[in-house]
């Protein structure tokens, strides 16, 4: 059940009466986050799935070999999926490591380095799978 | 001894049963996919150094060692993104999480009704026995 404020905003209708003019919490990095998490999630299933069925089911892994990469990468729409898809799995897999190590790195310290580590090594694998896909003659 | 001494110790454990496993399983098929991703990105890589490189790393993928590891994968993924869905769905729809525990299953078996076949494929050169020949 849902109510109507009178800015017309929809909020769950809480029993015992929820103040009339509650707001809309203030959206911070961490609900972007999440936010993110879902959309890029549910883009990935297609993206993901569609590219590992290519690669091992409809086609046998020892045939996706250089010249299997040169014919799809011919099609700039392939490249741009690929990339697609690197960044999205990246990004998302990313942020659900920082949530891992925010959990289980309890020392500031500790988790500082490891995040600093993960997100430089990431950083740097994202540009050289870019630089891949772009520059691929 | 006064009564705030010998308080017992507690040690809380968190049971959350099923919702607690999917959540775990979630965790390890993430990371472990994300750990596949950032090796992929390397060898797919080698083919802008030479294409013969690529092609000498990348027929390793063919034996049977790394054809399991990515039926591995298959199952990594699968569970991933079927539970992805579950989680979505629990967030999006109130009627959701009551019915979690029969969600969770239709995650366990969906992943187990795409990634039999799927990993039957896989392994298909090396039951044919044309992956030795």
């Amino acid at each position: 059940m849902t109510a109507t404020s009178s800015t017309g905003e929809r909020r769950p209708a809480v029993a015992g009466g929820a103040p009339a003019r509650a707001r809309r919490p203030r959206q911070n990095f961490e609900t972007w986050s999440w936010f993110f998490m879902r959309v890029s999630g549910l883009v990935l299933v297609f993206l993901a799935l569609v590219h590992f069925a290519l690669t091992h089911i409809i086609n046998d892994v020892v045939e996706t070999d250089a010249a299997f990469v040169a014919e799809r990468w011919d099609n700039p729409l392939w490249r741009l999926f690929d990339w697609s898809l690197l960044a999205l799995a990246l990004l998302h897999g990313l942020n659900g490591v920082r949530w891992s190590i925010d959990d289980y790195v309890r020392s500031p310290a500790w988790r500082a380095g490891v995040k600093a580590v993960v997100y430089t090594g990431s950083g740097i694998l994202f540009a050289y799978g870019t630089f891949t896909i772009v520059t691929f003659a | 001894m006064t009564a705030t001494g010998s308080a017992p110790r507690v040690n809380p454990v968190y049971r959350g049963r099923s919702g607690q496993w999917a959540f775990v399983g979630h965790r390890v098929s993430g990371m472990l996919v994300f750990l596949f991703l950032l090796l992929h990105i390397v060898d797919v890589s080698l083919i802008n150094i030479s294409t013969e490189l690529y092609d000498e790393v990348h027929a390793l993928y063919g034996n049977v060692v790394l054809r399991l590891f990515e039926v591995g994968l298959l199952f990594a993924l699968l569970f991933h993104s079927f539970n992805g869905i579950r989680i979505v769905m629990v967030d999006v729809f109130p009627g959701a999480v009551r019915r979690e525990r029969r969600l969770l299953s239709a995650v366990v078996f969906l992943t187990l009704a795409a990634g039999i076949p799927g990993g039957y494929v896989i392994m298909k050169p090396f039951i044919d026995g044309t992956l030795l020949g």
